[in-house]
């Protein structure tokens, strides 16, 4: 190597949609960061529930196990349809990822009703006891997350409708999806927690 | 296509110091990476030097108003029963002083630091998301100036900087003080969240062609390390300060024992962050002191590896520590001793970088100037504060010392020692790059000598205070006491060391004003911000450059070992390069100037702020960011196509 060493970036790719691409790596970064405040929420619902002599505390019911595993279905499902979409824009294929946007969404907003209807039928709220105040707590963290995920679809999915994207334009595409598998995976160790513990540590 | 703006480029050798008449590149770079200026370009602004030198600036001014509240302090225990403060005050005081030097100052200076040197030093144009930086920066605005101002409204919160429960709940601090408290750190963590995302992937992703990890500058590396540091230590004290809050304002019972509520959850979240933001303090700052060392005894460091190693080693043993904070609140034995063997475990790699500067510097020639000045002195009192660190660190020694001035005296050499003294010679060593005037040198020996002394006349006496029984957090002692004579010595000492960052901050403000003049590279430094102008210009360097070394200016005589040609000029391009090796993989397009920023910083700010006063807040705080974020993230060319956007 000499003075003239030069590197020639003119025939780089521009806008890789891949893990070339810095927003990429912001998503990875911004998934740590929740990874993190998620684990310490389930090490709290732990740290509380650890030193009680009942947990749920008397008087309050053990959580039944049907609806909320049937959300969790639900929501696991949606991934597929989001999956399909981007595997789709990759090939161009604009039919996929326009109605798979949609399947998710529509998927998600089934899961939020039914947590919905199962938290209002509650028979504890937040300022109860120690117990109501963290699984509200995650409740309401993960549901804030799937809602702000299906605003961000529903952003993503118009420009899809307007024929924004294609298989050389497709990062939002991809980073809204890798955002959306976290926000479903999360689930499934809060899942575990909120509804298998209580039984547990009975 | 590529190549047809470069053709008319100067050869390598000429580029350094010969800088003619803009050449056409530099115009079309200049035109397309222009910041804002004006009132109302102030809030669009985006690059990474406007945005670095805003959290420098700002964390400063944060670092005077501490400082104040401080002298404060000291001035009402300057003599046993005085009135100068009412106890209310003295704890809001002491309060707001502490939660300002470590929320407000410490952090965001490291983060600033970070943000402005880091793209210069790994050669690259800007940060990886320009936007979000300057999001982070809002965000910190905000925090900071909406405490103070709750603060002089009368809603000081006063529960000590670790804010412990069940004093800070409603029950025992009722008012809105602890509300804004626990609202405004929530804040601040997002801000330095932000900041440390943007720092992992600009770093990861943007470093120079050939700049592989093992050549990336020491300076870098400890940032790096910070950044991993802040997103494992944050969260949870997010996580706490929201629960906090929740107590507070909703009845949750997180914290409060009658609805089964775990008091301590909060001291284990507080520390698994506290501890670490010590280190998260102090690790930048050894960063800036290996780039000095360097630069002043002109040489490579002893032992690059060993560093290395060392830094990283402190990033993950500084999550081992947290519960030694916690010794006198009645743990298992056990679990008491692992914690004592690891926190005498991290003297190993901070020694390791002493005895690694050591060896740099033995039998150099070296160069007095005052940022040395600040770095020898951080060898003194860092050292010394870290001796009472391994005190402290055994329970029986702590179970006597706890809450006492003791340890007042051991954090304070370790903060101060930690973290003013190297950011003091990182102002002295950057500070012409930043405004393209060098600071005056008789005035920073001045500095340095009337902190230096001035730190060690008022801190040193507290290691007797507290062994003769002060307490912290007292207003004020009896005559009886027997510990006016070294009180009052302190109280004297702050104000020679307030004299001291007087002297560096009228120095500062004066050559702000003067005249651009400093050299491209005064200290004949070895990193890549030594390879452009003094101040740079918006796009940093007119050609990126190649690096090939360690050294990168020092492999062949000042120059970089070659330069990137093929970056288009006409839009906001950066070389985007592989993680380990850096060799150029991609090109990213960055975004211009917005008020997005701004918009949704306010509008997070509503949420939260709102919360306080009703719940309904958050999900129209929620709504709201959701729209700044669209327009924030709204593509440039909805019209066009993709092959359009690639050409353009
Ligand atoms: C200008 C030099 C400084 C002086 C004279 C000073 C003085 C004091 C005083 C008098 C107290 C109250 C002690 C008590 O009553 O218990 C205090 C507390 C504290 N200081 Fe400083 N300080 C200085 C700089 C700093 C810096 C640079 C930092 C951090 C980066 C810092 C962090 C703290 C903290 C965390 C507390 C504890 C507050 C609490 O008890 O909640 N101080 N300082
Ligand atoms: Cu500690």
């Amino acid at each position: 190597m000499n003075a003239e060493t030069r590197f020639d970036a003119g025939e780089l790719p521009r806008l890789p949609a891949d893990y070339r691409a810095p927003l990429w790596w912001g998503i990875v970064g911004l998934i740590l960061v929740e990874s993190v405040v998620f684990a310490t929420l389930i090490t709290s619902y732990f740290y509380l529930g650890i030193d009680q002599p009942e947990w749920p505390p008397a008087g309050t019911k053990t959580p039944d196990l049907v609806k909320p595993t049937l959300g969790t279905l639900v929501l696991m499902a949606s991934s597929l349809p989001m999956h399909w979409a981007d595997r789709g824009i990759t090939r161009g294929d604009q039919t996929a990822l326009r109605w798979g946007l949609l399947l998710s969404i529509a998927l998600a907003v089934t899961f939020l009703v039914l947590k919905y209807i199962e938290y209002s039928e509650m028979g504890y709220r937040w300022y109860t006891h120690s117990y109501g105040s963290i699984s509200w707590a995650i409740i309401g963290f993960h549901s804030t997350h799937v809602v702000a995920l299906i605003l961000k679809t529903v952003v993503v999915s118009a420009l899809a409708w307007i024929g924004y994207f294609s298989e050389r334009r497709s990062l939002a595409v991809k980073v809204n999806g890798i955002y959306w598998h976290f926000v479903v995976a999360v689930w499934i160790p809060l899942y575990a927690t909120l509804y298998w513990m209580p039984r547990v540590l009975k | 296509m590529t190549a047809s703006t470069e053709t008319d480029r100067p050869g390598v050798g000429e580029q350094a110091s010969v800088r003619p008449a803009m050449s056409r590149k530099a115009e079309e770079l200049d035109r397309t990476w222009y910041s804002p200026s004006g009132f109302f370009g102030w809030f669009t602004q985006v690059n990474h030097r406007m945005i670095g030198k805003r959290f420098i600036i700002t964390s400063f001014i944060f670092f005077l108003m501490a400082g104040i509240e401080s002298l404060l302090l000291r001035t009402q225990l300057a003599v046993p029963e005085n009135s100068f403060l009412t106890p209310d005050h003295f704890n809001q005081l002491f309060t707001m002083h502490g939660s300002t030097m470590m929320f407000f100052f410490a952090v965001p200076m490291m983060e600033g630091l970070g943000i402005y040197v880091v793209p210069l030093m790994i050669g690259t144009r800007d940060m990886a998301f320009p936007r979000l930086n300057a999001f982070g920066y809002y965000v910190y605005l905000i925090a900071g100036v909406t405490l103070y101002a709750a603060g002089f409204l009368g809603h000081a919160p006063d529960g000590g900087w670790f804010a412990y429960v069940p004093l800070t709940l409603t029950q025992y601090s009722p008012g809105l003080g602890l509300d804004f408290w626990a609202t405004m750190i929530t804040f601040i963590e997002i801000s330095a969240l932000v900041a440390a995302v943007e720092l992992i992937v600009t770093i990861f992703k943007q470093r120079a062609p050939g700049m592989s990890l093992n050549r990336m500058p020491l300076f870098v590396w400890a940032m790096l390390v910070t950044m991993f540091m802040i997103v494992f230590a944050m969260p949870p004290l997010m996580v706490g300060s929201v629960m906090l809050a929740l107590d507070r304002t909703v009845s949750t019972h997180f914290f409060m024992t009658s609805g089964g509520g775990e008091p301590l959850l909060w001291q284990h979240l507080f520390w698994f962050f506290g501890h670490p933001e010590v280190y998260i303090i102090l690790v930048p700052a050894l960063g800036v002191i290996s780039s000095i060392v360097v630069t002043f005894a002109r040489r490579p460091i002893f032992g690059y590896t060993a560093m290395v190693l060392s830094v990283v080693a402190i990033g993950f043993v500084a999550f081992g520590l947290w519960v030694h904070h916690m010794f006198t609140t009645g743990l298992p034995t056990l679990g008491v001793s692992f914690f004592t063997a690891a926190s005498v475990m991290i003297a190993v790699p901070s020694g390791v970088q002493i005895f690694c500067w050591i060896a740099t510097l033995w039998g150099a020639k070296l160069r007095f100037a005052t940022p040395l000045l600040f770095v020898l002195g951080f060898f003194f009192i860092f050292v010394l504060g870290g001796l009472t660190g391994v005190m402290v660190a055994s329970v029986p020694f702590d179970t006597q010392v706890h809450d006492t001035y003791f340890l007042v005296a051991h954090f304070h050499y370790v903060l101060i020692g930690g973290a003013v003294f190297p950011v003091f010679g990182a102002i002295y060593y950057w500070f012409p790059k930043v405004f393209g005037c060098m600071l005056n040198e008789t005035a920073g020996k001045w500095s340095f000598v009337l902190m230096f002394v001035g730190f060690n006349m008022s801190f040193f006496p507290m290691h007797q205070l507290g062994l003769q029984g002060m307490p912290r957090r007292v207003y004020t002692y009896l005559s009886e006491s027997g510990w006016f004579e070294l009180s009052l010595l302190a109280t004297i000492g702050a104000y020679v060391f307030a004299l001291g960052v007087l002297v560096t901050a009228v120095d500062a403000l004066l050559s702000f004003l003067r005249k651009p003049d400093a050299p491209d590279n005064p200290w004949g430094g070895d990193t890549l911000e030594w390879a452009t102008s003094s101040p740079p210009p918006n796009y940093n360097f007119e050609d990126i450059p190649v690096v090939r070394g360690r050294w990168a200016l020092w492999e062949r005589g000042e120059e970089p070992a070659g330069t990137v040609v093929g970056l288009r000029s006409g839009r906001r391009e950066v070389l985007v390069t592989t993680l380990l090796d850096a060799e150029p993989h991609a090109v990213a397009i960055l975004p211009g100037p917005t008020i997005w920023p701004f918009l949704s910083a306010v509008a997070v700010a509503a949420g939260f702020l709102g919360f306080i006063r009703h719940p309904i807040w958050f999900p129209i705080g929620l709504l709201l960011t959701f729209v700044g974020f669209v327009g924030w993230l709204w593509p440039r060319a909805v019209g066009g196509s993709a092959e359009e956007e690639q050409a353009r």
